[in-house]
């Protein structure tokens, strides 16, 4: 295994992890719950379009697990990874149909679905449907926070490129 | 894919979004609150009869909220989970989104008293 | 162009009809010293005629008002008062005496010696009890024409009655503006008329008197759904509660065994006044009176957490939360 690989994936968790504690201590701009910008993201997005689907892969799933052992909230870890399975997912459908100048768009259907993710996992839990309610506010709340952690990316990738 | 069609399917998911959450969040008239733990109910109010403005405590083994009802209106007024998203969302009156503490699983339903018409007293 | 602007103009027009045609309306407001809702399907602004009438018959009726009609009987001692007032205080005397007394309009000075009328709750001593109880005897009020007139220093008070007519008047005035379907709730007397717009009956929830859910529901169509518990209206001291409801025989809140009795029928001022009654005369007596007049169901909840329903009740009552039924008074005493 390639040292400089293994060395740039460490870097670039370390970087989303700081982003995710950071933003957890930013007090949430609304009452709904599971509304946040997710700025980890950018580094999720940026490592699949300029690395590949492993290192994004790993990345994410490193600062899900390292994120909920740093957080005061050990219980939201499966909903971090529910909603990270598919948003993952729905990254990787979206970068086979996507050009390298619509990053953002990928990741705004991308940070729908990672809000899809978390409902289901939470209606599970609870065992309690009605909680489907919260799907539309959060998709329109997912579309906006990826928009603009996927614009992020797009200037990240952009600038990387050249 | 044409970066047009990207915007326009994008555009209309958010619209249909926020008018369905504009629709669920301000859904008429309820009058019930339906207090559930774990998906099974633990307590029913009838908010329209409340008189008195009152809070108790639903306790589970991961923690406690604290519950105020009022006429036509109920809220989580303490909490001790970790994020305190169900105090946040304040006072629920109406609509058919609930108010939910994942931590705990306790979540308040309004229904517009589906299961009885009227309450005798 | 101008064709769709047609057919818009037509669905407009139609969603309008529909939505008259069938239109829910609801008053809710604050009488009687308690919450009211009126729910009407049809019949425009029929429950804002309900609404003003009911504050009409508050203003004639209530205790705690100095210048109504039942003030000024008290005041006095006799007074000529409206002819609707005049034959509710003779409805009221019928139900006192076919209970036997158990419901009695002319405990009024006990109660508010209780503190039950102003809030300010206390135990009155033996003595006083004593005193109080010789002004208690509803034979000597009499109605003559539209003259009420009352025993020496004594008192009478219509709560036990007002609301269920109050729902009897309000069905009968939202009935004449052709409403179909409604559903009245007077302080937790439920008044129904006719049934559900989609054509079942209404499910009436009868309040759990140990707690906030329901004890059981009622299926009912054009009938009153009215109960009388202790959960009311009470207060507790030194570790004891007293409750609102008081037995006329001995100046003390009813202890019947009974905590809850809901009692349903046609005529929502016989309602009210029955569920007060059979809660001071207690499960043995109240079966009695129902096995000799009828004309009325009931459903009891004693102090063990026990429900009794009388047999026309049995097919429409429906208990919850995993309760159930510990017996069913037949007509037949076998």
């Amino acid at each position: 295994m390639n040292v400089k690989r293994i060395a740039r994936d460490a870097v670039l968790t370390a970087l989303a992890l700081i982003i995710f504690i950071v933003e957890l201590q930013i007090p949430p701009i609304t009452p709904v719950p599971g509304v946040k910008l997710g700025l980890a993201n950018v580094v999720t997005v940026a490592a699949l379009f300029l690395f590949g689907p492993w290192d994004a892969g790993a990345i994410l799933i490193l600062r899900i697990l390292l994120g909920a052992a740093f957080s005061s909230n050990p219980s939201a870890l499966i909903y971090s990874l529910a909603g990270g399975a598919l948003s993952f997912a729905a990254l990787l459908l979206m970068q086979k149909i996507v050009n390298k100048r619509q990053i953002w768009a990928a990741s705004a259907i991308s940070a729908a679905f990672h809000n899809l993710g978390q409902i289901a996992a939470a209606v599970l839990i609870t065992r309690t449907p009605a909680l489907f309610a919260y799907l539309p506010v959060l998709t329109a709340a997912g579309i906006i926070a990826g928009l603009v952690t996927g614009s992020a990316a797009q200037l990240a990738v952009n600038r990387i490129k050249k | 894919m044409k970066t047009k069609a990207l915007v326009i399917i994008i555009a209309v998911v958010l619209a249909i979004s926020l008018a369905a959450s504009a629709i669920l969040y301000f859904g008429g008239e309820r009058k019930t609150a339906n207090i559930y733990v774990d998906g099974k109910l633990y307590r029913s109010i009838d908010l329209a009869a409340v008189t008195e403005a009152q809070t108790f405590t639903v306790e589970t083994e991961r923690g406690r909220n604290v519950i105020e009802v009022e006429r036509g209106r109920i809220r989580v007024s303490e909490a001790d989970c970790p994020d305190r998203v169900c105090m946040r969302s304040g006072w629920l009156s109406e609509g058919d989104i609930p108010i939910v503490c994942l931590p705990h699983g306790l979540v308040i339903r309004l229904s517009s008293g589906g299961e009885v018409d009227s309450v005798s007293r | 162009m101008r064709r769709s602007a047609a057919i818009i103009a037509v669905l407009i027009m139609l969603l309008t009809v529909s939505s008259c045609a069938n239109s829910e309306k609801t008053a809710e407001f604050f009488a009687m010293d308690t919450y009211m809702s009126v729910k009407a399907y049809g019949g425009g602004d029929a429950v804002d005629e309900a609404e003003a009438l009911v504050f009409e018959l508050e203003r004639k009726l209530s205790i705690t008002d100095g210048l109504s009609e039942i003030s000024a009987v008290n005041e006095a001692g006799s007074a000529q008062v409206s002819q609707e007032t005049a034959e509710l205080v003779a409805s009221a005397l019928g139900l006192c005496e076919l209970s036997g007394g158990a419901l009695d309009i002319s405990v009024y000075p006990v109660t508010r010696a209780w503190g039950f009328t102003a809030g300010e709750y206390r135990v009155p001593q033996e003595a006083e009890l004593e005193k109080l109880l010789r002004l208690v005897d509803y034979t000597k009020v009499k109605v003559s024409g539209d003259t009420v007139s009352l025993g020496e220093g004594m008192l009478i008070d219509l709560g036990a009655v007002a609301k269920g007519y109050a729902g009897d008047r309000v069905t009968e005035l939202l009935r004449s503006h052709g409403v179909k379907s409604a559903i009245i709730n007077l302080g937790g007397n439920v008044q129904c008329l006719g049934r559900k717009p989609d054509g079942s009956r209404w499910k009436i929830g009868v309040q759990d008197p140990a707690g906030s859910g329901y004890v059981g529901v009622i299926e009912a169509e054009d009938e009153a759904v009215i109960t009388s518990g202790g959960y009311e209206r009470f207060f507790v001291e030194d570790g004891k509660t007293y409750w609102h409801i008081i037995d006329p025989s001995d100046g003390r809140p009813a202890d019947s065994g009974l905590i809850s009795v809901t009692v349903v029928g046609k005529s929502g001022l016989a309602c009210d006044g029955l569920s007060t009654a059979l809660f001071v005369m207690g499960k043995e007596k109240a079966a009695g009176l129902w096995r000799e007049n009828g004309g009325f169901e009931a459903a009891f909840v004693t102090e063990n957490g026990d429900i009794i329903i009388t047999e026309g009740l049995s097919g429409r009552f429906t208990t919850s939360g995993g309760r159930k039924v510990s017996e069913v008074i037949r007509r037949d005493e076998n």
